[in-house]
């Protein structure tokens, strides 16, 4: 069974189509990058899959359950964490609180059955810390330096410093901890090298194939082309709210509608379509329309 | 039959009339919010000076009405350019609330400066038309309907025609509508910012000569009011949308008239209040809207400035609060330990606005509404039914904190400004439910005859007896809050304050945690209410009021905000700061909105930074 | 139209930006002369439009200069930009879209005050845009996607600029509206009009531009005639992959 199955999805704003019935899957230990121009609704795409938005129409199944009508901050507790587009960091938390904020849903306090007493304890153990409590933190506290342990030296001197002080390649680093903090079954990952200079990528490229190798399900939106092509087994190629390719990276890479949806579409060309040969001479009749008069 | 119809046509003129005026207010807070995304609490403040500004021209110059009108427009539009150029154009590029905060702080300073040139008291308020009343169809109409109606249409015949054709109206209305288009059409936004304010305050300032003139009576008081009355008119018609804040304000009028005929006029204020909490919850758009959505908000929902807190060490606290007490031993002067014993109370209701608002980032400007809970609730608890203070103290934080989280619930999907209008009408809400709910709370009368506090069989009467227990209960409220904001669950709180969106990503339910935040909150501002209730004696719906809420915010502020520490620093600072010098007892609230806009725009980290 | 003695009617020199801990460019320089058609071309995010923010003074740079007629701008107000002769079409459009037709057209013209010579330009805009004479009372909000594009363009010609920038004209059109945005820039630039314009769009950029410039994660990575740049086989790897 498939473990993200997304069936016939859309999303509008505003009547215009930013998902438009998006189908795909992906299995356990998959590793599948969505790539498409900007606005093609990869980003909201994650959204819907995170439960930050709902879908218009359509299903997502998550290991067999549906998601659609979830609470926002059940979709953690099954064990699906992101980072986001344009960094999403808790700005005035510590570096070493961002991480721990990542393991929320596993901490003993929210696991209680009801609000009630899930409010309850929170405050018990706010108050008078019992033994097991510190233990957990303690321990979460231990796994959270081992997780940063992975960026080498970037980011362990910084344990303490408040996450605005850092610079963006930290920053996108610290998210990605956060969400490895939750365990996740399945990690989405939105533009993950945004902003990294080419050294900053590789060493991105290499953590991530760490991650793969290690049987973590990624989802991954990203624009460096090269990067997806090193580390995808599947590609989804997405433009305008729609899923226009899907398939091997190489095969995705020479798709002649995948370099169309990139590079705009070809009109005067080799290998155009008669219709649009047709479209591109509608100019000049229309500059009529214009030339009336002098500008 | 005949005599119902004949109240309902009165009370329907009348609720226009009224409702003319507060479309007057509305108005000029819609276009601000429009042009600059900004919600004006000085509103009010300008209306008032508009009021006393016309009140000086009739009573002191004996000026012509219409000469009276032009005064008042003038010198209204000048205090709203001086606010806009000094208050807030400084603030460009801060965070929404900081401005917001500002204007908080100019009505405090403009609010005293009128009193203090004027006096506490109202003046009679001359009225230069002839004493008549018509009787049109059964329906009685005076001069003075005549009058508002009259300026109220030509003003929005004006208005309308000065956005629709003239340059000035077209760069404002492309500002409002996109402020970086309009830039790139050659517009100088911050000359039309400041042009707005200028008409947003003459409207103000002649809706308050109207008021003065329509009631006879002109007091420093009608500037909250006032400010309130617009606020619901313009959630009413839809933040920021012009012609839904005229009808917004005629809405509210004759919803207010009629209200007023079923219910008695002692009801007459809390229908603002509570259309103002229903419409933003449950329409944020507004009621004309044609298609409702979840008004924009920014994603940062408080006054949180980078920079991390001065280090206080440990070692220091333990030193610090044993000055604390032995102080009534080396000065035993009970007029200086009076003025602490209040600082100690109100340093707890600081601690629990640094909470919501600091820790967990819900700005909260309704933290006086715990209190009156608390205190209405003990002196019930033991003047009804007997209980011993030490009992109902608990039981009265209990109670606050249950039902001020209640109260406050409906607004948690409310962010930033939103959120600081919301509690700040839900602690009025309070204060008028006190007022009318005659049967448990003796209404206007107030309760009196509360006993001091006491404990265990210790009677606190002398000053330093109570002292004492305020500062063992601030220090146990310290405490608690310090365990509480260290542990997992603090740093729950901090996320949700830093991005709701990221928090809820990671599984952080936001309601139970905003939940949890003002339960927190509610049972230690109720347990400081319960405590100065009784030390005063005698409480009534007029002990806690928002000032009282905004003031405990500026010691936040001030302070440094979620800086457990820096609140009480605050407390003391403000508290004593106008008794020490002894000269600016009577210009307190000028230093308290001084300080606020002074921290806001230059230490905006507070004295000990945020944490 | 001065510049005609070589120097370049704008110029971008040694151009650094940068949003708090991410740069946008480095090292930027490029340059448009009067009565040309520049594109600068790039893939998501490599800057583009951050460079129409530069130029328009909506975004300060951390170095370098902005030459406009030789005149540094760097640091000017954008209103006073605009006063000195730079026309916007902003990406998405920007539409006042609650102001009708007529309206947002004279805000074109709103830095102006020659109130003769802006009727007269006004009754051009009419007679070269029949769509939005048919419109004039509409609000801006109600016009196709098409029409709100031809309406910024009407609109930025109202300031009678001596360079229209234009942020992705062709961005989220109808096929049909793109070639009419497309034949409409070619026309304007046949009467004079300098045009530099940021567009994803490559191939069809290109076809009526006179040169183009390729910005890669803020970096002008190739340059040259439009035809040169259609023709290189590279470009495609410059939008689809990065050069190793």
């Amino acid at each position: 069974m498939a473990l993200l199955e997304i069936r016939r999805v859309s999303r509008a704003f505003d009547g215009v189509l930013a998902v438009n019935e998006v189908s795909f899957q992906m299995d356990e230990g998959e590793t599948v990058s969505i790539i498409g121009p900007n606005g093609a609704g990869k980003t909201t795409l994650f959204n819907l899959i995170t439960g930050l938005d709902r879908p218009n129409e359509g299903d997502i199944r998550f290991d067999g359950e549906s998601l659609i009508d979830l609470p926002p901050d059940a979709y953690a507790r099954r064990g699906i964490a992101r980072t986001f587009q344009h960094g999403r960091v808790f700005g005035n938390l510590s570096v070493l609180d961002n991480v721990l904020l990542g393991a929320h849903s596993r901490r003993r306090a929210t696991q209680a059955r009801s609000s009630f007493l899930h409010l309850a304890r929170e405050l018990f153990y706010g108050l008078f810390w019992p033994s097991s409590v510190r233990q957990e933190e303690q321990a979460l506290r231990a796994e959270a330096e081992m997780i940063l342990a992975q960026f080498g030296e970037r980011l362990l001197p910084r344990l303490h410093q408040p996450a605005y002080s850092l610079s963006y390649a930290n920053r996108r680093r610290v998210e990605i901890a956060r969400a490895l903090m939750l365990k996740p079954r399945l990690l989405l990952l939105d533009e993950p090298t945004a902003g990294m200079n080419p050294a900053e990528t590789a060493e991105m490229l290499e953590f991530l194939h760490t991650l793969k190798a290690r049987g973590q399900t990624i989802l991954l939106i990203e624009h460096k082309l090269s990067l997806v092509m090193k580390l995808s087994d599947r590609v989804v190629v997405m433009d305008e709210g729609r899923v226009i390719a899907e398939g091997a990276p190489e095969v995705v890479r020479s798709d002649p509608r995948v370099i169309e949806a990139y590079l705009g579409h070809h009109r005067t060309g080799e290998g155009v379509a008669a219709d649009e040969v047709a479209a591109s001479q509608a100019p000049r009749a229309v500059v009529a329309d214009f030339s009336e008069g002098a500008i | 039959m005949e005599s119902f119809l004949r109240t309902f046509s009165d009370q329907t003129i009348n609720g226009l009339v009224i409702g003319n005026i507060y479309a007057f207010i509305a108005v000029g807070l819609a276009l601000i919010f429009g042009v600059g995304n900004l919600i004006n609490f000085a509103h009010g403040s300008v209306f008032m000076v508009g009021a006393y500004v016309g009140w000086v021209c009739m009573t002191w110059w004996n000026l012509p009405l219409a000469v009276a009108f032009v005064v008042v427009a003038l010198v209204c539009a000048l205090v709203g350019m001086a606010i806009e150029r000094f208050a807030l154009y400084p603030l460009r590029g801060a965070p929404p609330i900081a401005p917001l905060l500002a204007t908080i702080g100019v009505s405090f300073m403009i609010d005293q400066a009128v009193q203090l040139l004027f006096s506490r008291n109202p003046h009679a308020f001359p009225n230069p038309l002839i004493e008549h009343r018509f009787q049109v169809g059964g329906v009685t109409v005076g001069a003075i309907d005549l009058l508002i109606a009259g300026v109220g249409v030509v003003a929005a015949l004006t208005l309308y025609a000065f956005l629709r054709f003239t340059r000035w109206g077209w760069a404002l209305r492309a500002t409002a509508q996109d402020r970086e288009a309009a830039l790139q059409m050659g517009v100088n936004v911050n000359a039309v910012n400041r042009m707005t304010f200028a008409i947003a305050a003459a409207l103000g300032g002649i809706a308050g000569l109207l008021v003065g003139m329509y009631f006879n009576t002109v007091y420093p008081t009608m500037s909250f009011q006032a400010t309130f009355k617009g606020f619901a008119a313009v959630v009413l018609g839809g933040l920021g949308n012009v012609p839904g804040a005229v009808l917004g304000g005629l809405l509210l009028g004759l919803i207010e008239s009629y209200g007023v005929a079923i219910f008695g006029a002692t009801y007459r204020n809390l229908f603002a209040f509570v259309i103002l909490i229903a419409v933003l919850v449950w329409r944020p758009d507004g009621l004309f809207s044609l298609k409702p959505r979840v008004a924009q908000e920014p994603l940062t929902g408080t006054f949180i400035a980078k920079g991390r807190p001065v280090p206080t060490p440990k070692w220091l606290i333990a030193p610090l609060i044993g000055v604390a007490f032995v102080l009534p031993i080396l000065v035993p002067n009970p007029y200086l330990l009076q003025i602490l014993t209040n600082a100690w109370l109100l340093g707890m209701v600081a601690l629990s606005v640094t909470l919501v608002t600091g820790t967990a980032g819900q700005t909260s400007l309704g933290q006086a509404g715990f209190m009156a809970i608390g205190a209405y609730a003990s002196a019930l608890l033991v003047l009804r039914l007997g209980w011993p203070f030490e009992l109902s103290m608990m039981a009265a934080a209990s109670i606050s904190a249950v039902l001020g989280t209640l109260l406050v619930f409906p607004a948690f999907r409310l962010r930033a400004a939103y959120i600081a209008i919301a509690t700040l009408a839900i602690g009025e809400i309070v204060n008028q439910i006190i007022l009318n709910w005659e049967g448990l709370t003796k209404g206007a009368m107030g309760i009196a005859g509360l006993p001091p506090p006491s404990f265990l069989g210790w009677q606190m009467i002398r000053p330093h007896e109570i002292y004492y227990f305020s500062l063992a209960l601030l220090c146990l409220a310290a405490l608690t809050q310090w365990r509480l904001v260290r542990s997992p669950l603090g740093r729950t709180w901090r996320s949700l304050r830093e991005d709701e969106i990221a928090a809820q990503a990671f599984g952080v339910n936001l309601n139970r945690y905003k939940t949890l935040a003002f339960g927190v909150a509610a049972w230690i501002a109720g347990l400081s209410g319960a405590v100065t209730g009784h030390m005063y004696t005698y409480i009534s719906h007029e002990t806690f009021t928002n000032t009282t809420s905004i003031l405990a915010l500026t010691m936040v502020i001030l302070g440094g905000m979620g800086n457990l520490l820096g609140a009480i620093v605050g407390a003391v600072t403000l508290t004593a700061l106008p008794e020490v010098f002894r000269g600016l007892a009577d210009y307190r609230y000028l230093v308290y909105g001084l300080t606020l806009l002074l921290v806001i725009r230059f230490r905006p980290q507070g004295l000990l930074g945020t944490d | 139209m001065s510049a005609s003695n070589g120097q370049p009617l704008l110029q971008l020199k040694n151009i650094d930006t940068a949003y708090g801990p991410i740069q946008v460019h480095f090292d930027l320089n490029l340059h448009v002369h009067a009565g040309e058609i520049v594109c600068l071309l790039g893939g998501n995010a490599s800057g583009k439009s951050t460079t129409m923010k530069v130029i328009l003074g909506l975004v300060q740079p951390l170095r370098g200069t902005v030459l406009f007629d030789g005149r540094a701008i760097t640091g000017l107000p954008t209103p006073q930009i605009v006063r000195l002769g730079i026309g916007s079409v902003p990406e998405a459009r920007r539409i006042f879209a609650q102001m009708t037709v007529r309206e947002n057209l004279l805000m074109g013209a709103y830095h102006r005050k020659d109130r003769r010579a802006i009727a007269d330009d006004y009754e051009r805009m009419l007679a070269l845009f029949p769509r939005l004479k048919e419109r004039l009372h509409q609000r801006g909000g109600t016009l196709s996607g098409g029409e709100q594009q031809m309406l910024a363009i009407a609109r930025a010609l109202m300031g009678r600029p001596r360079l229209i920038c234009m942020d992705e004209p062709t961005m989220g059109l109808s096929p049909l509206y793109v070639d009419r945005v497309l034949a409409l820039i070619q026309q304007i630039n046949a009467q004079g009009y300098t045009i530099f314009m940021v567009e994803q769009n490559a191939h069809l950029a290109l076809q009526i531009a006179h040169r183009g410039y390729v910005l890669q994660n803020g970096r002008i990575v190739m340059e040259g005639s439009a035809q040169a740049l259609l023709n290189d086989p590279e470009i495609q790897d410059a939008y689809l992959g990065e050069k190793q």
